[in-house]
């Protein structure tokens, strides 16, 4: 009964979500912003590559550094998308106390909510992957792609996504409302620390411990290994030392990383949201504005 | 002598973007008001009726679709900034205002839209705040204010600025009867200070009106129905008693219609007493008997029997044909 | 214009920059999520240049670049898109009843907004410029005040022609906004020199007032400035100057006649469109 009783709060809210997202201009619109922004995101490191390399995309380098970036939008906007219910909720149509008082998943809720947000962005990463094949040669050959790893990377990546958003909707309770940046500014962190579009091995000695503890890092590697394994193969070859830093490192290794960090995560988030929601209650801020 | 407020054949048409988003709606048909300075004048309706619409067009926020308004005598349309010198709105159930703000922060920083320099808006502000028995939340946040403090608050601020006319957006809703009570009283009392101050209020509650305003003009879908003073518009059912009937259970009666000497009726049910109160105009006191035979053969159990003078709500039954919901 | 209406005007500026000003100080935690969360995206940048083994001051560029998103931010969200919010919460209303100008209020918001970005700008250079040994060279003071100052006006003027969007669209303005984050970076060369686009593109980009100001922002404090330069410092402050002109007499018609149209279709007070 509890299960249905949550997929349905799930289905409800992700139509809610649906509403928000989608419902605010006519359908040709809403494509070209959902096409438009993510392409422009990723050209910005494009021509920051042509700059320097006078305009060759058709290597390694490049590839590995474009399916970064662009798998980097689930963790930048997945991130914002489940953060941002509380504070759109809260501040915007303040019916956040209705909706808290209800009984209700509220955690399933807010994923609901979200749902639709990693859909969008889905669409946004596919769109910017055969972008890249089709006009800069990102090297992804279909026949290479090893699909399991890809699906198990996914899976476990979003869900550790999912979750550490949680948290942080968690902490905007407390926060005034341009504590909206707290989200940007965590997947910042993870841009740096995590090889998304350079490897770990550039940044200072110090820091590259810490990637190694970030389940993004994880994430990142495990797709690239499933995506463009042809590409990673030639950095190896090409390099002749492990540039990624995660060389030492085998699929299944960092599948079990990943599964850990996400049950990890899952009672931190959980654990934070419960502290910083009683936090809330106890400071009458569930349903305070503060708009300036 | 110029009227504060001056409506000519004043129509508002809603057309909707798309046909699937509805139907048109028509919120102010040919208005013709005159309102006096030194007036309170009220308009009272029902939800929907276009008070909302009318008070927006006066204060600038709308445009009309056909017809004309003055405020002051300047032409809302052509003479903006004129009209704007001169207003202020106040509406029911406001949420304006910053909650990071305290309360004088937030009424200063309105005064200062008007041009009033600041020490003088900070005398107005502190007489106010008086006056409403708000000194000592002076320095609370916004936010941390009660909803009869934050009207209150939003009061002061549309007083602040010493309008020539204010309009008043039902500015009691969902007030306490303390708040609502203080309200009024501020209202009445600001009137008379200065014979040259005009209010417009309006609402649904028709005790309001009755007790505030000079004239009352009743609005209903759009039209103007009637305006007068609250006695003249009563004296329309001068001829005209009042019976109310409370029968038990939510079953509604019909056949009323036929009854001779019964000039309208209304039935509302009450859902938390499980009653349903039956009002009749009657013009000729023999049908009360009539009356009383159908409530009876139609199996209904009378649990309350009363017979009253005309009221405002008779007047509005008898104009538009059901209560005010 | 009398006296008075100026007066009242500048008021009304002093009035609605207050509650930004105060909200800075009562609520600090900005300093954390929009002054330092913001380095690492920054940074992101810089090891992207580091990585590819560019030359330092393209690295320099990215420190400026993302110092002056928070003015381009604070243009989109915390003034056109203002406007927005404004009307959810009601204070909309009361703003356009008022007997001032919109451009007061949209000056308001900037000025009062203005303490929060420089200090964020500020911040964001002095720690990028620490943390990746970026080398400035600043010739003229002076010329790099004349600058930035001619760019912020033409910026804010532009920032005032979008927010008259909002008088009249919901929604779609806020999520226009949004679409003129990434692209606005790309297209005005925020992390690379903008002629790299090509002179066509870079010429469009140039009615952003930020692609003019961030050339010339460049040309002024970094050695090699000149070198990357799409048009010579001159041609670049006569046309920031001539964009504030433009933008500040578009945004008056376009605040006016966005209203006009709200009030007619009985928009510019309506609620979650």
């Amino acid at each position: 009964m509890a299960v249905i009783s949550n997929l349905k709060v799930f289905k409800d809210s992700a139509w809610l979500g649906w509403q928000m997202e989608a419902n605010w201009t006519d359908p040709f619109l809403f494509l070209t912003y959902s096409i438009v922004k993510p392409i422009a995101g990723t050209l910005i490191l494009v021509l920051m590559y042509m700059v320097v390399t006078g305009g060759e995309t058709g290597n390694a380098f490049f590839s590995y550094m474009y399916v970064g970036n662009a798998m980097y939008m689930f963790v930048a906007d997945v991130l914002f998308g489940v953060t941002w219910v509380i504070h759109d909720d809260r501040e915007h149509y303040m019916t956040l106390k209705q909706v808290y008082i209800a009984p209700m998943n509220f955690y399933m809720y807010i994923m609901g909510r979200s749902a639709i947000k990693i859909a969008i962005t889905t669409f946004g990463v596919l769109v910017t992957l055969i972008f890249g094949v089709m006009a800069l040669n990102v090297n992804i050959n279909l026949a290479a792609v090893d699909w399991p790893l890809l699906a198990a990377a996914l899976v476990l990546g979003l869900g550790c996504i999912c979750i550490l958003g949680l948290a942080l909707g968690g902490v905007s309770f407390l926060t005034a409302k341009h504590s909206i940046g707290i989200n940007e500014g965590m997947a910042g962190v993870f841009y740096v620390l995590s090889g998304v579009v350079f490897p770990i091995t550039i940044l200072p000695t110090w820091a590259q411990p810490v990637s190694k503890v970030l389940p993004i890092t994880y994430w990142m590697e495990s797709v690239r290994r499933a995506l463009e394994p042809e590409v990673m193969q030639e950095l190896a070859d090409t390099s002749g030392f492990d540039v990624t830093g995660m060389g030492g490192v085998s699929d299944l290794t960092m599948m079990l990383y990943l599964l850990a960090s996400v049950a990890v995560f899952f009672v931190m988030s959980i654990g934070i949201f419960r502290v910083a929601d009683n936090i809330a209650r106890k400071k009458g801020k569930i349903d305070w504005t503060t708009a300036y | 002598m110029q009227h504060a407020v001056e409506t000519q054949s004043l129509t508002r048409v809603f057309r909707p973007k798309k046909k699937k988003e509805g139907d048109i709606v028509t919120a102010l048909d040919s208005v013709d008001l005159q309102i006096g300075r030194g007036e309170l004048f009220g308009v009272l309706g029902p939800n929907g009726a276009g008070k909302t619409t009318l008070l927006k067009i006066l204060s600038t926020l709308l445009l009309p679709t056909s017809g004309k308004a003055y405020v002051a005598g300047f032409d809302v349309e052509k003479d903006l900034m004129a009209v704007r010198e001169r207003i202020n709105m106040v509406s029911g159930g406001e949420i304006s205002g910053y909650g990071l703000l305290t309360v004088r922060e937030n009424l200063w920083m309105f005064s200062q839209f008007y041009g009033i320099k600041s020490k003088e808006a900070n005398a107005r502000i502190d007489e106010l705040l008086r006056r409403f028995g708000l000194t000592e939340k002076a320095k609370a946040k916004v936010r941390t204010l009660s909803t009869g403090q934050r009207q209150k608050m939003n009061v002061i601020r549309g007083f602040v600025t010493n309008p020539e006319i204010v309009f008043l957006d039902e500015p009691t809703l969902g007030l306490d009867v303390n708040a609502a009570r203080a309200v009024r009283d501020f209202v009445v009392d600001w009137i008379r200070e200065d014979r040259g101050r005009t209010v417009l209020l309006t609402t649904h509650y028709m005790m309001e009106a009755d007790e505030l305003c000079d004239r009352i003009a009743i609005i209903d879908d759009g039209k103007i129905l009637a305006c007068d003073t609250p006695t003249n518009l009563k004296r329309m059912v001068k001829m005209n008693s009042t019976l109310t009937l409370s029968i038990a259970g939510l079953n509604e009666i019909d056949g009323f219609d036929t009854i001779p000497g019964l000039n309208s009726y209304s039935q509302t049910k009450d859902v938390e007493s499980s009653t349903t109160k039956l009002r009749f105009v009657v013009e000729d006191e023999s049908c009360v008997s009539d009356i009383i035979s159908k409530v009876v053969a139609e199996g209904s159990k009378i649990t309350s029997l009363q017979k009253t003078e005309p009221t405002l709500e008779d007047v509005f039954i008898k104009l538009v044909g059901r209560g005010l919901e | 214009m009398t006296e008075s209406y100026l007066m009242r005007n500048l008021r009304a500026v002093r009035g609605r920059a207050y509650p930004r000003l105060i909200g800075s100080t009562r609520e600090p935690s900005w300093f954390v999520f929009d002054v330092i969360l913001p380095l690492f995206t920054i940074a992101g940048y810089a090891y992207v240049y580091k990585f590819l083994d560019a030359r330092a001051e393209l690295i320099g560029y990215v420190v400026l670049g993302g110092a002056m998103t928070a003015f381009w931010l604070n243009i989109l969200w915390s003034m056109a898109s203002q406007l927005y919010w404004e009307k959810e919460i009601g204070n909309l209303s009361l703003y356009l009843m008022a007997p001032i100008s919109r451009m007061s209020v949209l000056a308001g918001m900037a000025v009062g907004g203005l303490f929060e970005t420089t200090i964020q700008a500020a911040m964001t250079l002095a720690i990028g410029a620490i943390a990746f040994d970026v080398v400035f060279s600043l010739a003229s003071p002076a010329l790099l005040i004349l600058v930035f100052v001619v760019t912020m006006i033409a910026l804010y003027g532009m920032g005032m022609m979008f927010a008259s969007l909002y008088l009249l669209l919901g929604r779609e303005a806020y999520h226009l906004s949004a679409l003129m984050m990434e692209p606005v970076y790309f297209a005005s060369g925020f992390y690379f020199p903008v002629k790299q686009l090509g002179f066509w593109a870079a010429a469009g980009a140039s009615v952003i007032p930020i692609t003019l100001g961030l050339d010339a922002l460049r040309q002024i404090i970094f050695p090699g400035g000149a070198e990357d330069a799409f048009l010579s410092l001159n041609t670049e402050i006569v046309l920031l100057a001539g964009l504030c002109v433009v933008f500040m007499i578009l945004a008056r018609y376009s605040l006016r006649y966005m209203e006009y149209l709200g009030k007619t279709t009985g928009r510019l007070t309506l609620r979650w469109q």
